[in-house]
């Protein structure tokens, strides 16, 4: 699979897993369960690569880190805001 | 800039009567003498924890400054109205220098960044190895990284499903059993490994610790996946004079690190020849001469801990190269398992990169989320793991017990004829 075409499949599987499973970060491991066939390591290149030009976001809980869409789901924030300064 | 609100801690306050150094005062003092309201609020909100048995961080968020998959661990409160200066607190993991030596100019250079962007409270060092800011603002993140990067030339280290940050002990820098250049080796996979350790790559964590000698001072046999340990293959290398002064009494064992009560003179026999593990060592008194059966020595060091003037590693080196251990999430708590009993280690460790690549790559394939590189060996099979996923041949230090096997296991292909047989044939000549 090209490089630009796996990034895209990427994307759509993010994609379909938001509408379907409400799911909006997935691990590495789950891109390469949808995307059969690839090499783990070219899924993970691709997956960063992604990341640097802003189309997908990393979300870490400190041991893992998952892949997400900018925007949708728990953000980085982790849905908290800076409280206002009075 | 509002005032100061400080908090009482009368649960966290215990701590200082201790008989130890607190940071307890050590972050009060501080606090006091900069005015650091997140000081004041971060013992806050600890007293309120210790209060109600339970974490006000909530998880998971932000990891990294841009392009970076880890180095940032997100950590917000659940207590922000409370406690809003420390509403964000995050946890910045800076990649320690090899051995963990610094020049005291870094060290203040790295305290002014932090008393200036972050928290002021650091800890040095965390268990794997890197230098552990504590507490910043997510605003901060990009300036810190800017100025780590720039000023310090210092990068940040590895979180969340990355290569962690490689470590090892001071090795040959300073210590007179080191086999292997420990500090070479933790550099030189570093840069080697840059994009696992800044881009979420794993199925899990990874970590790798280099120790110069069984001593293993950074327990790498049990903190690593990849546990890489200096020993050696010819003779442990003896001076009699020095043995025949420990025995004497010039000499202190331990290094004279029991000085601090009377135990008596120094005995060879009880406390050297027979812990000796492999019972391989023999003191003959008439002689006043030390021997040691070096085929049956299992490395473990206790001898030349004892008699370091006299005992010493022999001089053909390299590594034992071990993988698979791990804290007690799962399954309990492991030790590495030896991989390739031995390896040299003359850069650019080549050997090293590929069997480690070769490991990592079966992970990602076949591990599950969240499984450590241990655990997976543990499923497969250790065995299946050594021959098959890296193609190194089973050796008997894979085992401990029996190191020369009674039973013999054979497959279809390797017999001839395979299984079959004829059964009638052989009732005849053994009825049933
Ligand atoms: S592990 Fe061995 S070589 Fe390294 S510092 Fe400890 S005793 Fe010295
Ligand atoms: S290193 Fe350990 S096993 Fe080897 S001779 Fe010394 S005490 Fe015995």
């Amino acid at each position: 699979m090209e490089k630009e075409e796996l990034k895209q499949k990427i994307i759509e599987v993010i994609e379909k897993k938001i509408k379907i499973a409400g799911k909006s970060k997935v691990y590495l491991k789950d891109l390469q369960k949808d995307i059969p066939g690839v090499s783990p390591r070219d899924i993970k290149n691709a997956a960063n690569e992604l990341v640097r030009e802003g189309k997908l976001e990393y979300f870490s809980t400190g041991s893992t880190v998952m892949f997400g869409i900018p925007g949708v789901g728990m953000g980085l924030e982790a849905g908290t805001e800076k409280p206002k300064e009075e | 800039m509002s005032e100061i609100k400080k908090h009482d801690t009368p649960l966290v306050d215990q701590l200082k009567t201790g008989p130890w150094p607190s940071f307890v005062d050590d972050i009060y003092i501080y606090a006091e003498k900069y005015k650091k309201q997140t000081c004041f609020d971060i013992m806050g909100q600890l007293e309120l924890s210790y209060k109600n048995k339970e974490t006000h961080w909530k998880h998971g968020g932000i990891v990294g400054v841009f392009g970076y998959g880890g180095g940032v661990i997100g950590r917000y409160s659940d207590q922000q109205e409370q406690f809003p200066a420390v509403w964000a607190f995050h946890t910045v993991r800076v990649h320690q220098p090899g051995g963990k030596w610094y020049h005291t100019s870094y060290l203040k250079k790295l305290c002014d960044l932090w008393d200036h962007r972050g928290s002021g409270i650091v800890n040095f060092h965390g268990s794997t190895g890197d230098i552990i800011l504590l507490g910043t603002v997510t605003e901060q993140l990009e300036y810190i990284f800017f100025d780590l990067t720039h000023q310090l030339k210092q990068d940040l280290g590895g979180s969340g499903s990355n290569l962690r940050t490689p470590s090892s002990c001071m090795g040959k820098s300073r210590c007179q059993w080191s086999c292997i250049d420990t500090m070479a080796i933790e550099y030189e996979l570093s840069m080697e490994f840059q994009d696992e350790i800044h881009r979420p790559s794993f199925p899990y964590k990874f970590k790798i610790k280099v120790s110069g000698c069984p001593i293993d001072c950074v327990a790498a046999i049990a903190r690593a996946d990849l546990s890489i340990i200096g020993t050696w293959v010819d003779d442990i290398r003896i001076d009699q004079e020095a043995v025949r002064a420990y025995v004497g009494g010039e000499l202190k064992p331990g290094g004279n690190s029991h000085s601090d009560r009377d135990w008596g003179p120094f005995d060879i026999k009880k406390e050297v020849i027979e812990l000796c593990p492999t019972q391989c060592m023999y003191w003959d008194e008439n002689e006043k001469k030390l021997y040691i059966n070096n085929k049956e020595c299992n490395r473990c060091m206790h001898c030349m801990a004892v008699m370091p003037e006299a005992l010493w590693p022999g001089t053909d080196t390299g590594a034992t190269i071990l993988m698979g251990s791990k804290a007690p999430i799962l399954e309990g708590a492991q030790l590495s398992s030896v991989i390739v009993p031995f390896m040299r280690m003359e850069p650019p460790y080549d050997e090293l990169k590929e069997v480690t690549r070769k490991a990592w790559d079966f992970w990602m394939e076949v591990g599950k989320n969240r499984e450590r590189l241990g655990e997976l060996i543990q499923r497969i099979g250790l065995n299946r793991f050594i021959t098959e996923v890296l193609g190194l041949p089973a050796v008997p230090q894979h085992i401990r017990e029996p190191r020369s096997n009674p039973y013999v296991f054979w497959k279809e292909e390797e017999v001839p004829g395979g299984w079959t047989r004829d059964a009638a044939e052989f009732r005849k000549r053994h009825p049933a």
